[in-house]
């Protein structure tokens, strides 16, 4: 059962995935544009400007143009970047790892800080700090990426000197062959602890920034959950002799907020991925972010339209993740 | 053996935690590390340049002839020398003896003309230059060492776009071809050339590593004992980066930095920087048949309102005011009387003269999005139209609908601000833009129009005889003025900044931004 | 004479710091953009005026916030720039609840073809990266405030949709909407009269949290370039520009960037209090 029920979700993404790709292909071709003009470079004459039309294929009718790019999609193309001429399919797959590093390490934190954070704010409910975390809550997501990010950068980089302001790894370390293109994965498969260092000491800002929102919302379901715990009558009796039972009620808490914690990690993961086009340009990170948004300045669609596709994918996985795990955790789900 | 500077930095550390870091070494020699912001996607001579691709272009490949200097000269190079016909259509180039490729082969008139043959085949990057004066079968290998080139048609600016043509090795490029692709695929992250560095690593977003190439044919200027073991150019595309890694010495040479980041290096100890003026010109161009701007008195008003001061208050000084439409140090530059300047009154005269005396108009201003000069160059004008009582609509837009736009006069902009770098010293590359024939490309959205003008440009580019091409050059250079296809703004300055090490960097104004020739530098310490 | 229930709402919203801090800083916001133009000191900055030698003043008496690039008084630019994303915020959202209601309430009054089609174009645009498409969708328009709300708008409707349908799913089988249909009710007067009044908490709700993340959004594409045209003031696009001043001039992005916080905050903080009162059901954290 769980099968079909998979095979159907499966199905419904093939089919919003493809909507994804009518969506981008008109947005980048809702404007006059002339991409031809831009792979031929600004000295061309005309004779080049048509050469690298043909050589793109964007002589072709537009719905010709869109077969193309469909049955490219299909073997897994991506297209050619017209400002490159490069396959978009191997950009993809350089940026992509280190996208996904980034939200990886930015989740982490989230659950990382936000769960203890959210129970102690409980604990210590209408007080002081309570009150400062729920600010903070609300900052989380309230707080411009771009210009906190920015602070940052000022604070730890340029004034303290503690962090480097952007990039992923120093300019003099000469970046190592990718095995997964992880370098924190990639410097501890290799057994290498300097680079290890050095790129958590690049990494560990953007991280941070990504994961508020995200920490954000963790903190509040199990600040929420907590208070619900903490109101049970054996709790309240309990706290009247001074005698509460700590550790089951952490435990029973942390229970009680593993499927809403669950559910805003599937739903926050594609919005990290959509928000990493902010801090990546911000902190200079070289992933899909910034290579959409760069590509996306300049006109260039294909890669565009391959980010958010990959994108739209991680969204699409997460929530059906996040839905099959539901079905194993919760028993009513289960039995339904 | 790799030492890398992060095991040097390690070692300091532990004996002299004060000492400054040094130039990366490997073995008894130095690596020059060089960082700019723009990437190297495609390393094919044959298929793309900019001022990042031909600068590695450069070190891995030779062409015939090499410009130098400032003012820039034609130097030989792979030729000794060559020989022109009379008629202006022949050219005969003499290689030199000793010129191997990398791998060992000689560099010999079969691949110059296989190069050549490439080139234009390809019907991409450089093609254009020649494209429409030379056919790939009237280019003969006569002999081991001579190529006999014959034009179509006589075309004065032939020698100064040879440089541009970097020979390949058609052995190696024959060796790697892909679905008859003429050996595309693999050019675009390898090299088969004769250059002084070989490609060792080529990481085009991030990462370009060359060695020297010991038995480079041409031999090292700085001598033997100088030479660098090779050199590294490494993409930050953020300017803090650049810079901390200059004042850490981690990188020796950087670029594309704001001139208010120049002025505050230029404040530092052990840091030199390289200021000179360059060949690019930036222009506002007027959209010379539709629109209130085919109005050539609007054209002047406009020109004369313009705030030229805050053109060069906007780099902090460093840039040049245009005094022809054709850049300094170009071949028939001349400084054109009465190239306009602020002058209200004469602004308010020609106001008055067009069909829009009291203005009451809303222009556009089209820039290339995300570049912020332009964007503060429209402030400027914006706030210099005012007292005309005309309204200045800034818009940025992606490169691909500004040309897509400006390929028809009917589309084009009122205003577009354009930088144009001219790829060769001839005075045609640049007056060609002013011809018919570039109306709708990039540098011809003024879609300019005088009969006169054209007939001259077309004449001038077949002339043998130089002094009367020179002239016809100047008279070309005062008609396009008094037409004001466009105003005429300035041409800002290329900065480098190094560590004061750094030795015999040399400035030519036909490199492009940024770009610099890697052959003779070295490190002295 | 109040009503009960408003003077109990009243009297919640007075109780809860964060939700008075929310209405002050919403209103502070409100008052500037309502009052910007005779309050700056300097109000030829906002419209173009070019003073280069003045320009990246660290910040004094004359100029509290310091200049920008081109010698404008950042301080002014900043108040003025709160009119527009104040606009743009409520634009945006009220743009997008105006799209996305109707069709929420129609998919869940409805049933059927209706529904399924309804709500499987809201799961498109619901699952996909709504930053990244609005930006490619501004990339290709040219940048613009225009541009920029359109392609918001977009990416924004589809949560409304969810919203409406939910509720009306959930009001559908309720007594009093059984007992309207059985009096022989229109159903366009059902939808209008009970439908949306009772689903109209949660929306406005989200539309108070929205405002916020709206002016956060307009914000975001400013940043990247892809916000209002200059001279135009957008808080946004100022950081993006003081970026390239950073870190010698770190003052010119302070002002803009403490501005677009304060006011999504603001706006964030009532919509939490509104939902204390409102939807309290809907309370959880």
């Amino acid at each position: 059962m769980i099968a079909a029920y998979v095979a159907r979700r499966l199905a419904l993404a093939g089919v919003m995935l493809f909507g994804l790709v009518c969506l981008t292909f008109v947005i980048a071709n809702v404007a006059p544009s002339d991409p031809a003009a831009l792979a031929a470079g600004p000295d061309a004459g005309r004779s080049q400007i048509e050469q690298a039309r043909r050589d793109y294929g964007l002589d072709k009718p537009l719905h010709e143009q869109f077969l193309r790019y469909v049955g490219d999609l299909a073997q897994g193309e991506f297209g050619r970047s017209v400002a490159t001429g490069r396959s978009v399919g191997r950009d993809l797959a350089r940026y992509f790892p280190a996208t996904l590093e980034l939200c990886l390490v930015a989740m982490s934190i989230g659950l990382v800080v936000g769960i203890p954070l959210g129970m102690l704010s409980a604990l210590f409910k209408d007080r002081w700090l309570d009150h400062v975390t729920r600010i903070f809550a609300v900052s989380g997501i309230a707080l411009p990426p771009f210009w906190f990010g920015l602070l940052l950068q000022l604070g730890f980089a340029t004034w303290l000197g503690w962090l480097p302001t952007s990039g992923r790894l120093g300019v003099a370390t000469e970046p190592p062959e990718p095995i997964t293109g992880m370098l924190l994965l990639d410097s501890l498969l290799r057994g290498d602890a300097a680079l290890f260092w050095e790129s958590a000491g690049y990494i560990i800002l953007p991280a941070l920034v990504l994961s508020l929102p995200c920490l954000a919302s963790i903190l509040r379901v199990n600040r929420s959950e907590m208070v619900e715990c903490l109101r049970a009558d054996y709790i309240t009796a309990a706290r009247a002799h001074g005698t509460v039972p700590w550790r089951l009620v952490a435990v029973h808490a942390l229970k009680n907020a593993m499927l809403p914690t669950l559910a805003i990690i599937g739903l926050r993961w594609g919005w990290m991925m959509s928000s990493t086009v902010l801090v990546e340009t911000v902190f200079d990170w070289p992933g899909t972010g910034l290579y959409a948004v760069s590509s996306a300045i300049a006109g260039d669609f294909k890669p565009v339209m391959g980010v958010t596709l990959i994108v739209g994918l991680n969204f699409m996985l997460a929530n059906l993740v996040v839905d099959l795990l539901y079905g194993v955790l919760d028993p009513r789900l289960r039995d339904a | 053996m790799n030492t890398t500077r992060r095991g040097i930095l390690a070692g300091a550390a532990l004996l002299a935690p004060w000492q400054a870091m040094g130039f990366e070494r490997e073995g008894g020699r130095k690596v020059l590390v060089f960082s700019g912001n723009q990437a190297v996607p495609v390393l094919d001579p044959h298929v793309r340049y900019d001022w990042s691709t031909r600068m590695i272009q450069q070190g891995v490949y030779d062409a015939l002839l090499k410009y130098v200097g400032d003012p820039p000269r034609i130097v030989p190079w792979l030729a000794e020398r060559y020989e022109a016909s009379a008629d202006g259509l022949t050219y005969t180039f003499h290689l030199a003896a000793n010129a191997t490729f990398h791998n060992g082969d000689a560099v010999d008139a079969e691949a110059v003309r296989f190069s050549f043959e490439r080139g234009l085949k390809l019907n991409a990057g450089i093609a254009w230059m020649l494209k429409d004066f030379l056919k790939p079968e009237k280019i003969v290998a006569v002999d081991a060492r001579t190529v006999r080139f014959t034009l179509e048609r006589p075309f004065a600016p032939f020698i100064s776009y040879v440089p541009w043509w970097y020979i390949v090795n058609p052995k190696q490029v024959l060796a790697n071809v892909s679905e008859g692709d003429y050996g595309r695929k693999w050019l675009t992250e390898n090299a088969a050339g004769s250059g002084p560095f070989k490609l060792r690593r080529f990481d085009g977003n991030s990462l370009i590593h060359m060695d020297t190439h010991a038995a480079y044919w041409k031999g090292w200027p700085m001598g033997e004992a100088n030479r660098l073991a090779g050199a590294i150019f490494r993409i930050v595309r953020e300017a803090a980066p650049r810079r901390a890694g200059l004042q850490r010495r981690e990188i020796d040479v950087i670029t594309n930095m704001s001139p208010d980041d120049m002025e505050q290096l230029a404040k530092l100890p052990g840091i030199r920087n390289e200021d000179h003026a360059g060949f690019t010109t930036f222009g506002i161009k007027f959209n010379c048949q539709t629109g209130p701007t085919a109005d050539v008195n609007l054209r002047k008003a406009i020109a004369h309102a313009m705030d030229y001061d805050a053109l060069i208050a906007i780099h902090n000084g460093g840039a040049r005011l245009m005094d022809s439409p054709f850049p300094p140090g170009m071949e028939s530059h001349i400084s054109v009387p009465g190239i306009p300047r602020k002058d209200l009154d004469k602004a308010k005269q020609y106001l008055a003269r067009s069909r829009f005396p009291n203005g009451d108009i809303e222009l556009e201003y089209v820039h290339v999005q995300g570049l912020e000069d332009p964007r503060r160059i429209g402030l400027a004008l914006l706030d210099s139209l005012r007292p005309l009582n005309i309204r200045l609509n800034i818009v940025g837009q992606p490169w691909t609908t500004m040309v897509a736009r400006g390929s028809k006069a009917e589309t084009a902009p009122n205003m577009t601000s354009v930088y144009v770098t001219p790829v060769g010293t001839d005075p045609d590359t640049v007056a060609y833009q002013y011809h018919r024939e570039s109306w709708g490309l990039y540098y011809g959205m003024s879609h300019y129009e005088n009969p006169e003008v054209w007939r001259m440009i077309g004449e001038a580019r077949g002339m043998v005889d130089k002094p009367a091409r020179l002239a016809m050059y100047a008279e070309i250079q005062r008609r396009i003025v008094a037409d004001q296809p466009e105003i005429f703004g300035m041409i800002p300055n290329r900065t480098w900044a190094m560590r004061d090490y750094v030795k015999g960097f040399q400035f030519s104004p036909i490199r492009f931004t940024g770009e610099v020739d890697l052959y003779p530098m070295w490190i002295e310490a | 004479m109040m009503g009960r229930r408003t003077r109990l709402a009243l009297w919640q919203l007075r109780r809860s710091f964060s939700s008075m801090l929310g209405l002050g800083l919403v209103a502070g916001i409100v008052l500037l953009a309502l009052l910007g133009p005779w309050i700056v000191p300097y109000p030829d900055d906002v419209a173009g005026a070019v003073n280069i030698s003045g320009k990246l003043k660290p910040p004094s008496a004359t100029h509290w916030f310091g200049t920008d690039e081109v010698g404008n008084d950042i301080l002014t630019r900043v108040i003025i720039g709160a009119r527009l994303s104040l606009l743009v915020g409520v634009g945006i959202t009220l743009a997008a609840a105006c799209i996305g209601v109707p069709l929420g309430i129609l998919a869940g009054t409805a049933g059927g073809v209706v529904r399924e089609a309804v709500m499987r174009v809201t799961d498109l645009f619901l699952s996909v990266p709504g930053l990244v498409l609005a930006i490619a969708l501004v990339a290709a328009l040219g940048p613009g405030i225009v541009n920029a709300m359109v392609a918001l708008v977009l990416v924004w409707w589809p949560g409304y949709v969810r919203l409406a349908e939910a509720k009306a799913l959930s009001l559908r089988e309720e007594p009093f909407i059984e007992a309207a249909r059985v009096a022989g009710a229109s159903r366009f007067r059902i939808l209008w009269r009970h439908v949306l009044p009772n689903s109209l908490s949660p929306i406005i709700v989200k539309m108070s949290m929205d405002v916020g993340q709206a002016i956060l959004a307009v914000a975001s594409l400013g940043f990247l370039g892809l916000g209002a045209k200059p001279p135009t003031p957008e808080w946004g696009a100022m950081i993006s520009i003081a970026r390239g001043y950073l870190p010698d001039w770190w003052w010119y992005a302070i002002c803009p960037g403490a501005f677009i916080y304060a006011s999504v905050l603001g706006f964030n903080l009532l919509g939490d209090g509104l939902r204390d009162i409102l939807d309290p059901r809907s309370n959880r954290g």
